[in-house]
């Protein structure tokens, strides 16, 4: 930099990298009235945290020893005080938000990398735009740390997906900043069309921003919503954000997946050939000779021109009738301010599509360099990336899900596995390993997996869906018209249902016993324990006349016996099975709630109370001489599930009435979620809140028992 | 070459100012710097011979060594098995072991730069890369080291991106009452889109004082 002269003048300029003007390491103190680290306050305190500061190559942040100091970030409450930010602060602003971002997740958990990938995207974003009238919306719930941060709740980030704290996903409830909730992804095109067309029809003039990542676009309803957007033609702005991941990256358990279809490499085919860029010359040359008087010549010409050049690195999204502007690195704030200014400026662009291309955990070295990007963490250090994982004495779930297909899979070559770019959270992952060309990982796209499997089926071939419980009701239609209808024998794993903790009700698998135990064919099971789930897999892989499925919860086992080598025998279809013998009061649990009905138990006994403890293991076909034998030797009966009303309970008390018993002199209760959304929570408290834990259960015993003191003394 | 037929056409038809946000290696002539905007006055410069020679002389990336088609002896538009036959044929006259004694060390250079133009034209991608800086003029020996290849590509992507903004820009002003040939879907002219209809309302409630 030119010294000369104006020496004092420049000391205000020089980038901290250059002298060595000492920041005071307390930021907020009062010698910083002008939020900009180029102030170069000389205070000279020679601990003076410079933990981040702009290289040659970019901002390094030093993620050793404490968070560093973030004097831009301090001083933004709210979007409206970023309108004044100069580039350089917005830069160093992003590199702040890593920091805040790197160490909050450190000391929580939560999702880390998709939001370092985006922070440059959020800043500029705000900073150009006038949120909430303009309205973002982020497909990707789980990329929306540094939209909080900036949008008022930095100071709550440490609660976030804690009981009582924020959500880990956009949540109107929560903030006017959040203009659409998230959580199932390739929902934001449309949300956002929505927007766009509402503000049209009551002659508003706002700006409506739908942020997309590649991997959303792999289900169909982004596309739904991109050929409505073409067709309408109102302004809307789609930023697709590109980290070629397609797929989670927690895909394989080597790393990302290579890109599941065609259109991965359609979005990486965004070059142009060279007869492309000589015909735009030519073309924008005679434009331009043309001059502004003849704007609807003009206007032909760049139709006509585009069209032609267009031709052979013509984008799906141009065929679909959005403005393509691409591809643009999506880490450069300048560039994407720019962008986002002019396209704000324009009268009338109609749909947009900004195709950015980013990093996943960029900024972040660790992130970078895992395998699985660092997506979904819990707790860590921040200097080395290492996680703390709490050593459990038993798996997963879902890993013992993966434990006995892979066995039953051995055994029999037909087993097929497919799952809907979920491979790490539906514990697929070790089945591709081991079975690469039996594992069908088909994008975020249920609906497709769904009928895919029944076509599998047909083959005679017998496949296992293992998809969400709450994201196959993206898929439920399938489930109902092509596999249930047709009686094809698909089996489905129906992982994370009931409540899930910290997800919150966005990926709450409440619904799946009501919505499938209501279909004509379908064999509807739960386990109650992993030595159960194994047996049930077995199960399914034996039933090969009609559909089933079986529902687990997230979580880790009891510590239940495993049967031998991990291969899990099949149980007789409709038969449940009694845990603990007792008289006048029986509780009947289906699924791993039976383990709360066991610890009642346990509370019930101090009152002097011995409960039969049944699980129920079918709720479709139900066990009906359990059920008539409890119903008749027992006073009081409680069914207890982990579900929504309409499920198992309906279908005892169907039953019941069906066959008289329920004119008879039995007292029936069935506890079950209770009808509103339960938000995010540890596992402990949302059983709580959903009143199903062991002391509620022993709660409705008592007072059926005629002894509600004692029921309102539990604690 | 086709290049340079392009850009001495470019310098006949415009003012050569007007062109150098795109193609970086030539200098600006008259001194007059580009904004970007679109040029008033569009003219044809007198003595376009002159200009020609003038950019050659500006432009000394054209005057430099060949392009690696010019190498290959082969056109701009050949494809991948013309260039595997021009390097078969040329490979087999240059190879050391098979040239003149007199003449092996000239021929083993040359040997050298075919090797590297099939390399670089044979690999679609290197070769849309090259493409590309050979239409900004930039066709110096292009090593196919894969050096900072993303800072490149960043490069390329500004220069696009920045070009599409100004089309949309144009679009933009006129497509509400415009009813020209339309773009992607063949459903609605653009000026009786639903969003036009929606924005031709708004603007005429301005116009009409409303606002």
């Amino acid at each position: 930099m030119a010294i000369s002269g104006a020496a004092i003048g420049l000391n205000k300029h020089m980038s901290p990298c250059l002298a060595a003007p000492r920041l005071h390491p307390c930021g907020r103190k009062q010698f910083f009235l002008k939020a900009s680290a180029s102030s170069g306050t000389s205070d000279g305190t020679e601990d003076g945290k410079m933990t981040i500061k702009k290289g040659k190559d970019g901002w390094k942040i030093d993620f050793s020893g404490e968070k560093p100091a973030t004097p831009v970030l301090d001083t933004i409450n709210y979007p409206a005080h970023m309108k004044n930010l100069s580039i350089h602060d917005l830069e160093q602003l992003a590199a702040e938000l890593r920091a805040e971002i790197v160490h909050t997740v450190a000391k929580i958990g939560g999702h880390l990398s998709a939001s370092l990938g985006v922070v440059e995207l959020t800043v500029a974003l705000h900073h150009v735009f006038n949120t909430p009238e303009d309205r973002i919306i982020w497909d990707v719930g789980h990329q929306a740390y540094p939209h909080k941060i900036l949008t008022g709740r930095r100071s709550k980030m440490h609660t976030i997906r804690q009981t009582s704290g924020l959500a880990g996903f956009p949540k109107r409830d929560e903030s006017v900043y959040d203009a659409f909730g998230a959580g199932h992804s390739s929902t934001s095109i449309s949300a956002g069309l929505g927007m766009a067309v509402g503000r049209d029809l009551l002659g508003k003039n706002n700006n409506v921003i739908s942020v997309i990542g590649d991997g959303a676009m792999t289900a169909g309803q982004a596309y739904e919503a991109l050929n409505n957007a073409g067709f309408l033609d109102s302004n809307l702005i789609v930023i697709l954000n590109d980290n070629k991941q397609v797929s989670l990256p927690t895909a394989t358990l080597d790393g990302p997946a290579t890109p599941v279809g065609a259109l991965s490499s359609c979005l990486s085919k965004l070059q142009a050939s060279p007869k492309f860029r000589q015909l735009r010359e030519a073309a924008k040359s005679i434009t331009k000779q043309i001059g502004p008087q003849a704007h609807e010549v003009a206007a032909k010409m760049d139709e006509y021109a585009r069209g032609m050049v267009n031709a052979s690195g013509s984008t799906l999204f141009e065929e679909l009738g959005l403005y393509y502007i691409g591809p643009v690195d999506g880490h450069n704030v300048e560039d994407l301010v720019t962008i986002f200014q002019k396209v704000k400026r324009m009268p009338a662009p109609g749909p947009v599509l900004i195709h950015l291309v980013t990093e996943k955990g960029k900024g972040y070295p660790p992130a970078e360099a895992a395998a699985d990007k660092m997506h979904g963490v819990v707790k860590f250090d921040p200097e080395t990336g290492k996680q703390f994982k709490s050593k459990s004495p038993t798996l997963t779930y879902t890993q013992y899900f993966a434990e006995s297909l892979i066995k039953e899979a051995e055994f029999d070559k037909k087993i097929v596995a497919i799952h809907a770019a979920m491979g790490g959270g539906t514990g697929l992952n070790y089945f591709q390993k081991i079975f690469p060309d039996r594992c069908f990982d088909v994008g975020i796209a249920e609906q497709h997996a769904v009928t895919f499997a029944a076509g599998l089926a047909t083959e005679g071939l017998k496949p296992f869906c293992a998809i969400y419980s709450s994201f196959l009701q993206r898929g439920y239609d399938q489930v109902v018209h092509d596999v249930d209808l047709q009686k094809l024998p698909v089996r489905f794993a129906m992982d994370r249902a009931g409540l899930v903790g910290a997800d919150g009700p966005t990926h709450c698998g409440a619904f799946d016993v009501a919505y499938m135990a209501c279909l004509p064919n379908m064999v509807v099971m739960a386990p109650s324990d992993e030595a159960e789930l194994m047996h049930m897999v077995a199960t399914a892989a034996a039933i090969d006349d009609r559909p089933s499925c079986l529902r687990f919860p997230r979580g880790n086992g009891v510590g239940a016996i495993l049967p031998p080598n991990n291969k899990g025998t099949p149980i007789e279809l409709g038969k449940g099975r009694i845990l603990k013998e007792g008289d006048r009061v029986a509780i009947l649990g289906y699924g791993s709630i039976v383990q709360e009905c066991l610890g009642a138990a346990e509370i019930l006994k101090s009152h002097n109370i011995l409960p039969t403890v049944a699980d129920a293991r079918f709720c479709k076909p139900l066990d009906g001489d359990l059920i008539k034998r409890l119903a008749k030797e027992h006073e009081i009966l409680v069914t207890v599930e982990e579900g929504s009303i309409g499920g198992f309970g309906s279908h005892v008390a169907h039953f019941l009435s069906l066959t008289g018993i329920l004119d008879g002199p039995i007292k029936l209760r069935s506890m079950v979620l209770p009808d509103r959304y339960i938000d995010h929570g540890s596992p402990k408290d949302q059983l709580e809140e959903a009143g199903l834990s062991a002391k509620h259960i022993c709660g409705t015993v008592l007072s059926l028992l005629g002894r509600p003191q004692e029921a309102l003394q539990l604690q | 070459m086709n290049a340079e037929v392009i850009s001495s056409g470019h310098l006949q038809l415009f003012p050569p100012s007007s062109n150098t946000r795109h193609c970086g290696s030539q200098l600006p002539f008259s001194g007059r710097a580009s904004t970007g905007s679109i040029a008033l006055k569009p003219r044809r410069r007198p003595g376009a011979l002159r200009t020609t020679a003038r950019a050659a002389v500006y432009a000394p990336t054209q005057t430099q060594a060949e392009t690696f088609y010019d190498m290959l002896g082969i056109s701009e538009t050949g494809s991948i098995s013309d260039i595997k036959k021009a390097y078969k044929q040329l490979a087999r006259k240059y190879h050391p072991d098979v040239s003149p004694a007199d003449r092996t060390e000239e021929y083993t250079k040359r040997f050298i730069e075919v090797q590297e133009a099939y390399e670089t034209l044979a690999d679609p991608q290197t070769r849309a890369v090259y493409d590309m800086n050979l239409g900004r003029g930039l066709h110096f020996a292009f090593s196919t080291g894969r050096r900072n290849e993303r800072m490149d590509d960043v490069e390329e992507w500004k220069l696009r991106w920045q070009s599409q903004l100004d089309e949309l820009r144009l679009w933009s002003m006129h497509r509400d009452n415009v009813s020209s040939a339309v773009r992607g879907k063949a459903a609605a002219s653009p000026s009786s889109s639903w969003g036009s209809r929606m924005r031709r309302k708004r603007t005429d409630i301005y116009d009409l004082g409303f606002m």
